[in-house]
């Protein structure tokens, strides 16, 4: 398997409220390309610090990221940004579509960023993968039309449009309910399988978590458990 | 269409309440600038007016003799060939009349007391065609029956001094062209009211017919006064007055030709500091609704910061973030620009073709009584700065929000509660 990112002894502090919090203790890992990977651990455990400092959201205190072997934290926000931009993909946990633009510009917006695609081939990919997450009656629709389902599946379009190599999802199913967070999964280890697609999602819901290939386990910031599901 | 203009739009539409409450505070300020504009000009030029209207014409000539002993009123330093000048200023297509005045030095009492004042000699049919005299009279002007009958015309604050009003006689006493002394009774057959104090206080009016009689006159003309056609600004008076004294002394070498520009330089000099303060007021109005737009794109952003986070990870740059956000306040201040020239160009067309009466205010006590109709002048040059500041400060007050906005990294964006 082919190592795409290589956490090294990542640390990161917090100040809140006049005091240090340590999110991250010293945190070593490798993932490799392809994963489907949960990290879940009790709220505070570090999960969203530990996701948004592999997608270049936050940087470390100290400790290192490397992706394809650069080290992310030598880059400036300028090259972090063209690395997001080109690299990663996000799903959040309250969708954060863009209300103004309808389901198909939402999905078109990266490529829209991006700059790399003709007009035809961003609606082109933008229809394929509307299509894919089962809205191909809704792209017209703006979001303040849709179910909360719906919006997840936008956001997994708009996160797959452009073939990232990492998608980050930090707790993608907490505002559905149980039936629709099970189609949102299956759905992304549908595109996992098909696309290759790296899929690192936190969680602390069991049934994403039996989704997993693989689950970090983080207790106070420190990985107290690292283990593979059988697939 | 363009993500960014397309999001920008969007937005506006959005909250359309707000935006269309930012737009009517706006339109309000920037009409009310165009309007009061345009009023400003018309005050101006009701003042302009009032002076060429009774006291100096647009423009008005005197001898280099004469105009070298001005203070002293002299009968004996006359424009040499009055005929010949009137005819030769008529000639021009933008001399609408022109009329001939002599002025003298008289006392006028009421057989008790005595006062100085200034005696105007006119020709009762063109010189009403140069002046306003009877828009402003309390009584009756001077009829082509009358002859060299002795008639007056009196400025009323004078017959309130002397205690006369009209139908009484005054008396009026003078040195005559030759140097003798004459004094005679004259029936008052008007009261002269006007803006100006001096002609109310000390002024007198008589007829050429009578002054040959009374003063030995003989037609002596001691100035020559121009009725320039009527102009829709203030700046095209100013230029016509300008170019006729300065075609006039061009031609007539021996003449000393002045300008309304050239008697006035107190006047204008005032109207001009009066309109800087007036600008002064009116860009406050301007700053009310720019305050508007700055609340409104403030709003816009912090309602959006979760979103601005969003576009910051999918790959958003600062400047596209800022581009946004000034876009939108672009087009909200499009809408009141627009609506604000509309609004001061409808408030323009009433007080340019209608106006605001004055006679309403009637006398208010001080002797002035207000006659007419004050009315806006159009400005264009005060519409586009407007509507272009209008513009300029909608961007400006975008900017600083949207700056903030776009200076928040994606994380703390995403952050934002």
């Amino acid at each position: 398997m082919e190592t795409i990112l290589k956490l090294q002894a990542v640390r990161k502090s917090y100040t809140k409220a006049q005091r240090s919090v340590e999110a991250l203790r010293g945190i070593d890992l490798i993932i490799e390309k392809g994963e489907f990977l949960a990290i879940v651990g009790p709220s505070g455990s570090g999960k969203t610090t530990l996701l948004n400092i592999v997608g270049c959201l936050d940087l470390p205190t100290s400790g290192s990221v490397l992706y394809d072997g650069r080290e992310l934290g030598r880059m400036t926000e300028a090259e972090l940004s063209i690395y997001r931009k080109e690299n990663i993909s996000f799903i959040f946990q309250s969708y954060n579509l863009i209300p103004v633009l309808t389901v198909q510009e939402n999905v078109e917006l990266p490529m829209v960023i991006e700059r790399r695609f003709s007009h035809s081939e961003m609606r082109r990919r933008a229809c394929e993968i509307i299509e894919a997450v089962g809205l191909g009656q809704m792209a017209d629709r703006f979001p303040r039309e849709l179910s909360g389902g719906q919006e997840q599946r936008v956001a997994i379009a708009r996160a797959l449009v452009k073939n990232p190599i990492v998608v980050l999802a930090d707790e993608p199913t907490a505002n559905l309910d149980s039936r629709t967070a099970e189609e949102i999964m299956s759905l992304m280890e549908t595109m996992n399988r098909e696309r290759h697609t790296t899929f690192i999602f936190s969680t602390h819901d069991a049934m994403v978590q039996r989704h997993a290939r693989r689950v970090i386990v983080l207790h106070d910031g420190l990985v107290s458990e690292d283990r593979k599901e059988a697939a | 269409m363009n993500t960014i203009i397309r999001i920008a739009l969007r937005n506006v539409v959005r909250h359309k309440r707000r935006a269309l409450i930012t737009a009517i505070t706006m339109m309000v300020g920037i009409g009310f600038f165009i309007a009061l504009d345009s009023l400003y000009n018309g005050l101006d030029r009701l003042s302009v007016d009032d002076v060429i209207n009774f006291r100096d014409s647009s423009v008005k000539i005197f001898s280099a003799a004469y105009d070298a002993d001005r203070e002293s009123y002299p009968l004996d330093k006359g424009i040499p060939d009055a005929a010949a000048l009137r005819a030769w200023l008529k000639q021009d297509k933008r001399v609408v009349a022109v009329t001939p005045r002599a002025q003298f030095l008289a006392q006028a009492g009421n057989n008790r007391d005595t006062t100085y004042v200034i005696g105007n000699v006119i020709d009762a049919a063109s010189d009403a065609q140069v002046f306003s005299l009877k828009k402003a009279l309390i009584g009756g002007y001077f009829t082509q029956q009358a002859g060299s009958d002795r008639q007056i015309i009196v400025g009323k604050d004078l017959a309130a001094k002397l205690g006369l009003k009209v139908g009484d006689t005054v008396v009026l006493a003078a040195t005559t062209r030759y140097e003798a002394q004459n004094a005679d009774d004259f029936t008052i057959i008007g009261l002269l009211s006007t803006s100006d104090p001096t002609l109310n206080n000390s002024s007198v009016f008589i007829t050429y017919d009578a002054a040959n009689d009374f003063l030995d006159l003989g037609g002596l003309v001691t100035e020559m006064d121009v009725r320039l056609q009527s102009r829709t600004n203030l700046s095209a008076v100013l230029a016509d007055s300008a170019a006729v004294a300065a075609a006039t002394k061009s031609s007539f070498p021996a003449l000393a030709p002045y300008s309304f520009q050239d008697l006035n330089k107190g006047i204008l000099t005032v109207l001009k500091q009066k309109r800087i303060w007036g600008y002064v007021m009116m860009l406050f109005l301007l700053l009310i609704a720019a305050v508007g737009i700055v609340n409104t794109v403030l709003m816009s952003v912090y309602e959006r910061v979760r979103e601005v986070g969003v576009l910051k990870a999918l790959g958003f740059r600062g400047s596209e973030v800022i581009r946004m956000f000034i876009l939108e306040g672009f087009f909200v201040g499009c809408l009141g620009s627009f609506l604000g020239a509309a609004l001061g160009t409808l408030i323009n067309l009433y007080s340019i073709y209608v106006g605001f009466s004055l006679a309403s205010l009637g006398d208010v006590g001080s002797g002035f009584v207000f006659w007419g109709t004050l009315r806006g002048e159009w400005n264009p040059g005060s519409i586009v700065f407007a509507v272009v500041f209008g513009l300029i400060i909608a961007l400006i007050a975008a900017y600083i929000p949207a700056r903030s906005a776009a200076r928040m990294t994606a994380m703390a964006a995403l952050r934002f509660v």
